[in-house]
């Protein structure tokens, strides 16, 4: 079994207080819970101080963890011979994580307590839980994800066309099996939708940087982008501005209940860094011509409000 | 070899209360507290409240904060309403960051 140190996930010392653990606990909770924190990694440091609190703030399960004496942090060890029997009634020297041993305890000692008086209580089923990370094709085209169960042995799920980044999905009664006439958990995968060299989505929505030229924002033009679907044309009208979405009907994300998002093309007017003698030449010559204004709020006094 | 495909329910089909408290871990009493505070969304079912799959995600959730920091009904409603702002103004945040040049 690999040694876990859950007062130093904690960053607590092995003597703190009862009140001690919990305001560790609180601390560490509010900065690393997932709903709170973005940091990477906030999630599994969140589960290691779950982990950690969920064994120390109990008496029963503290005095057990204390008695398996003190390791490094991941070094293999085996609990004191008498250990197993006196606190976990499992198969001895089975191959298991301390988390799920601590998390048995509970169940079977609790298990235990009620037993005493005849009545063999049900117990839900553990759910499962995992995020499947797809890209924006996948996602598109609707896809499977494979799930190792924690049992053992894998289950494939249905990633239908039309899932969001962010969305949850759930299937019922399919996670861990329940105990003592309990129904078995359910399934939750979270989606989240890997970043796209082109594409942005919002939704089913769709956005693409479209840059055009200057002469092409001035004159129109008839330009050639890419969609999940193929190539498609778009107008670009004479007078262009910057930041001007064209809409693309129905050529974004398809929706679960048919139909699609749209694909948006956002219009960025580019100018090359340098230029030739000729290009300055043409600049000069429709500078002289045009009577354009581009700043005509700046025109007139400055005590104006 | 994986034995069976799992098809998710569906985003519209109805949960029944049962169903949502016992895949929440939330308690009844609590339920009725985060209805009346207007966080999760009602329709009528065939045996009282019915809520929408969407609703065991965010009652899954305030199970979470609840374990974490001790909430209580006013405090699982209040947590909530902020995060589901949070996530509403980043989704408009993203939408205007997809106007700007990368």
């Amino acid at each position: 079994m690999k040694f876990k140190d859950y007062y130093e996930t904690l960053g607590i010392e092995r003597g703190a207080s009862e009140e001690e653990i919990k305001k560790a606990y609180r601390r560490l909770a509010r900065q690393y819970h997932p709903d709170i924190s973005k940091e990477a990694g906030a999630e599994e440091r969140f589960k290691e101080i779950s982990e950690a609190n969920q064994t120390l703030s109990d008496p029963e399960k503290r005095q057990a963890y204390d008695e398996l004496g003190r390791h490094d942090p991941g070094e293999e060890f085996r609990p004191p011979a008498d250990w197993d029997t006196r606190f976990w009634q499992g198969q001895a020297h089975q191959e298991v994580d301390l988390s799920e041993l601590f998390e048995q305890m509970g169940f079977r000692s609790s298990q235990r307590r009620r037993q005493a008086g005849g009545v063999d209580f049900p117990i839900r089923g553990q759910d499962v839980e995992a995020v499947a990370r797809l890209t924006l094709d996948e996602v598109s085209r609707g896809s499977q994800v494979t799930l190792e169960r924690p049992g053992g042995g894998s289950v494939r799920i249905r990633v239908p066309q039309g899932v969001t980044d962010g969305e949850r999905l759930r299937i019922p009664g399919r996670g861990g099996p329940g105990s003592g006439g309990g129904p078995d958990g359910d399934v939750y995968l979270h989606i989240q939708v890997l970043p796209h060299k082109l594409f942005r989505p919002v939704g089913h929505d769709l956005y693409l940087e479209l840059p055009v030229t200057p002469w092409e924002a001035a004159l129109g033009s008839q330009i050639e982008l890419p969609s999940l679907d193929g190539r498609v044309r778009v107008t670009v009208k004479p007078g262009a501005q910057a930041g001007q979405k064209l809409r693309l009907a129905g050529k974004g994300l398809p929706k679960r209940g048919g139909g699609a998002g749209d694909l948006y093309a956002v219009l960025q007017i580019v100018m090359p860094t340098q230029i030739s003698e000729r290009e300055q030449e043409l600049y000069r010559e429709l500078a002289t011509a045009s009577t354009f204004q581009p700043r005509p709020q700046f025109t007139g006094g400055t005590t104006d409000a | 070899m994986p034995d069976d495909l799992l098809i998710p329910m569906d985003a519209d089909s109805p949960v029944e209360s049962a169903e949502l408290l016992a895949a929440s871990g939330l308690a009844h009493q609590e339920l009725v507290e985060l209805v009346e505070f207007g966080v999760f969304e009602t329709r009528e079912g065939a045996t009282g409240w019915s809520f929408q799959t969407r609703v065991v995600h965010q009652a899954r959730r305030a199970v979470k904060l609840r374990d974490t920091f001790g909430l209580n009904p006013p405090g699982m409603a209040l947590a909530l309403t902020y995060l589901e702002k949070i996530e509403a103004l980043e989704q408009r945040l993203r939408e205007l960051e997809c106007l700007l040049p990368r």
